[in-house]
């Protein structure tokens, strides 16, 4: 068994409910055990450092500094969380002038933070700890036949380098290879949706989740595959809206990478929170959740 | 300080060490133009030190091409507190790096919403532009997709920067009124700072509030069927450590920028 600490993120309890709850979903079947980081609060994502730089990296920094305290990996299912928290710590690293500040701002709250803890995506962790040959293991509701474009978005392999190739990553694709589906090819597959200034500037962001959309329906993909909250939540509630603006027709479901695993893996689809989905993936995917009897175990276990 | 060297080349092993100065010249960081003279020395090169001319001087005497090297001129730096303030910040320091190749206007998504291009931005600052760059609604278009920070080949930070200009617009209240992103964001951070947790909802209805009541209308089908899956929570979620919270905010806010 695997024990990292867990932040979830403010989406996962409401615009993302289906990633926390499949996430939830498919962690005993991989050997893996999340706690959630007791009281963890937002992590700031992109405003907060666009209106205060300092509060933003002490705020997210108190995150850092309860996590310190478990001595796990801090894992988190947000994209946008995870460049947050990375980037504070990296601040922290990089500005002992910022940091001098951070500290004496964290002492005046009771709280020390020294820099130890290494933040990571669940994406990451899986693909890294777990492993593809460990799922192929474990797959037992192989999704044959099924077209899916793997939707990396920003801020997985961006900024920081490493993980995966930040202008052409392939892990997602490897991925939903292992599951026995079938990645389409996805030329923008690392392009932006649009993030949070689908609020502010809608016109921009439909004409990103439009291209997208176009990218992945004109490679004949079935479905999207999303490692992020914002992403999914931008290509599927914002799919109609873009459907009357272009005049296209589009009606791609769009799941998250938890959801599928959870599928292969013969988790039952109440449990992965399919039917939170706004462009119903029910028709798709029919085919492999009928299936899914021979997985009571799995999912009793759940 | 801006300095002018006059630089004298020497053959190295298999060359004239003339073509291989130039490259290395023109692609040190602190030289802003190399030109060939005739005379005595071969080349002259314009440098920016940012700190010590005799530290870029040091450094080209290291390279093995070099003969000799003589300092023509040095002139003080125009003053450009607007320059310095960036660079102040986390991440503006990577303005000085820049070679204004465009590498990051060509990757960027939101350029045509821009009224400058990141590279033009750069160049603004550079050149003391104060503000027109922190009126403009670039840095709040900029959706952080980080694309134009990993193919910098000068590792210009450009989503960072990005946001320290949106962090001293706000300082300075200059903040643009066409765009309402800075609109969101501040309510954004009013619903971290009572709840230490995003309220959706609550986030929502203020920003439509503060900007234009009736574009809330042209939301409401994205609204309502988010709350019709569950995806919109109606309460807010307030974690126990807001006090803490407050705490921090209440220290940050007096000892001041970043």
């Amino acid at each position: 068994m695997r024990y990292y600490s867990y932040f979830p993120g403010c989406s996962l309890e409401a615009t993302a409910l289906a990633y926390g709850l499949s996430t939830r979903a498919i962690t005993s079947a991989l050997d893996m055990e999340l706690i959630e980081l007791d009281d963890w609060n937002c992590c700031g994502s992109t405003p907060y450092g666009s209106i205060n730089e300092l509060e933003s990296v002490s705020i997210a920094t108190r995150n850092l500094a309860l996590a310190e305290k478990t001595g796990l990996d801090l894992v988190t299912p947000c994209s946008s969380c995870y460049t947050t928290l990375n980037r504070a710590n990296s601040y922290l690293r990089q500005y002992p002038e910022l940091k001098g500040k951070v500290d004496e701002i964290l002492a005046s709250a009771g709280l020390d933070y020294r820099g130890g803890v290494k933040v990571r995506h669940l994406f990451e962790v899986i693909y890294n700890d777990i492993g593809l040959k460990t799922i192929e293991s474990k797959v037992v509701n192989q999704l044959g036949g099924l077209k899916v474009a793997a939707y990396y978005g920003c801020q997985l392999v961006r900024p920081e380098p490493g993980f995966d190739n930040p202008n052409n990553p392939q892990s997602l694709d490897r991925f939903i290879a292992s599951l026995g589906a079938e990645p389409v090819p996805f030329p923008l597959k690392d392009h932006c949706c649009g993030g949070s200034l689908v609020i502010p500037e809608l016109d921009l962001a439909l004409g990103l989740i439009h291209q997208l959309l176009e990218s992945a329906a004109s490679n004949g993909a079935q479905c999207i595959l999303t490692v992020c909250p914002l992403c999914q939540t931008n290509l599927d509630a914002y799919q109609d809206m873009v459907n009357s603006r272009f005049r296209t027709r589009y009606n791609l479901p769009v799941l998250f990478f938890t959801q599928l695993l959870g599928l292969a893996l013969g988790v039952e689809s109440k449990a992965l929170a399919l039917d939170k989905s706004i462009i119903s993936a029910e028709r798709i995917l029919a085919p492999f959740t009928m299936v899914a009897e021979p997985a009571t175990e799995t999912s009793r276990r759940v | 300080m801006k300095a002018y060297f006059m630089i004298k080349i020497k053959a190295i092993d298999g060359g004239d060490g003339y073509t291989k100065a130039l490259r290395e010249l023109e692609a040190m960081p602190e030289v802003e133009a190399v030109e060939p003279v005739s005379g005595e020395y071969d080349l002259v090169a314009r440098v920016e030190a940012p700190i010590r001319v005799i530290l870029v001087a040091n450094k080209i005497m290291d390279k093995e091409w070099v003969e000799g090297l003589h300092i023509l001129k040095i002139e003080p730096a125009e003053p450009n507190p607007f320059l310095d303030e960036v660079c102040s910040l986390p991440g503006g320091e990577s303005v000085r790096w820049c070679i204004q190749c465009g590498t990051c206007s060509g990757s960027c998504p939101n350029i045509a919403k821009m009224d400058y291009s990141p590279r033009k931005t750069i160049a603004m600052i550079r050149a003391g532009r104060r503000y027109d760059v922190l009126t403009s609604n670039s840095m709040w278009v900029c959706a952080s997709c980080y694309l134009c920070t990993v193919r910098c080949p000068r590792g210009v930070k450009l989503t960072e920067l990005m946001h320290c200009l949106e962090c001293l617009a706000v300082r300075h209240n200059l903040t643009n009124g066409r765009t309402p992103t800075a609109v969101m964001y501040r309510t954004f951070v009013d619903s971290i700072k009572s709840n230490g947790r995003i309220y959706e909802l609550g986030l929502m209805m203020k920003f439509y509030l503060r900007t234009s009541p009736f574009a809330a209308l042209k939301m409401l089908p994205v609204g309502l069927k988010l709350l019709s899956h569950g995806r919109m929570p109606l309460k807010a979620r307030k974690i126990k450590g807001t006090g803490q919270l407050k705490a921090i905010m209440r220290t940050a806010q007096a000892l001041g920028g970043a």
